[in-house]
């Protein structure tokens, strides 16, 4: 699991079958401290985050299968938590 | 899951029957911004989503295969929905 900040919503009409009425986010990993790593991930909303918010994402091979109740689900990375605070020691 | 922009296409005549009536493209991995983002690699469609110059959502490893009927398919990489906008 990794922190990430949620930069932007896609949007999209031809899609998967197991993502249907589901968000789906570009995020940002990002550091304790706030500075944004150069990389970005897609991920799909569990817990109803939005654009702006510094979340907890995560997944592995067959964790969307068993929380959406999907037979197949090709779908890797979910947001699994909103932050409210980070309390960290700098090293 | 990551975005990419589908930039060409394979045929193959031979391949394995898990991946019949499946196109193979090319994809380059692309940043929210339309910045390139690495390595072009090849991704299946087994949902026939995307077609040339399309912006795709695709997902890798053991995922990849998920996106198959079957659940199984020999693949690294599937495309599971074709971008509209990212706003």
């Amino acid at each position: 699991m990794y922190l990430a900040k949620v930069i932007k919503r896609v949007v999209s009409v031809v899609k998967h079958e197991a993502y249907y009425n589901k968000k789906v986010y570009v995020i940002k990993p990002i550091l304790p401290n706030g500075e944004e790593i150069d990389t970005e991930h897609v991920a799909i909303d569990y817990v109803g985050a939005g654009v702006g918010d510094i979340v907890v994402c995560g997944g592995a091979p067959g964790v969307a299968q068993t929380i959406f109740g999907l037979e197949r689900a090709p779908i890797r990375t979910l947001i699994i938590a909103i932050v409210d605070k980070i309390n960290y020691v700098e090293t | 899951m990551k975005l990419g922009i589908v930039i060409g296409k394979t045929w193959a005549t031979r391949k394995v029957k898990e991946l019949d009536g499946c196109q193979l493209y090319i994809l380059q991995p692309i940043s929210s911004n339309g910045k390139l983002d690495g390595t072009p690699l090849v991704a299946a469609d087994p949902e026939n989503i995307a077609a040339s110059g399309d912006i795709v959502v695709y997902v890798t490893s053991t995922d990849a295969a998920q996106a198959f009927k079957n659940g199984y398919a020999p693949v690294n990489a599937s495309i599971v929905q074709r971008v509209e906008s990212i706003a």
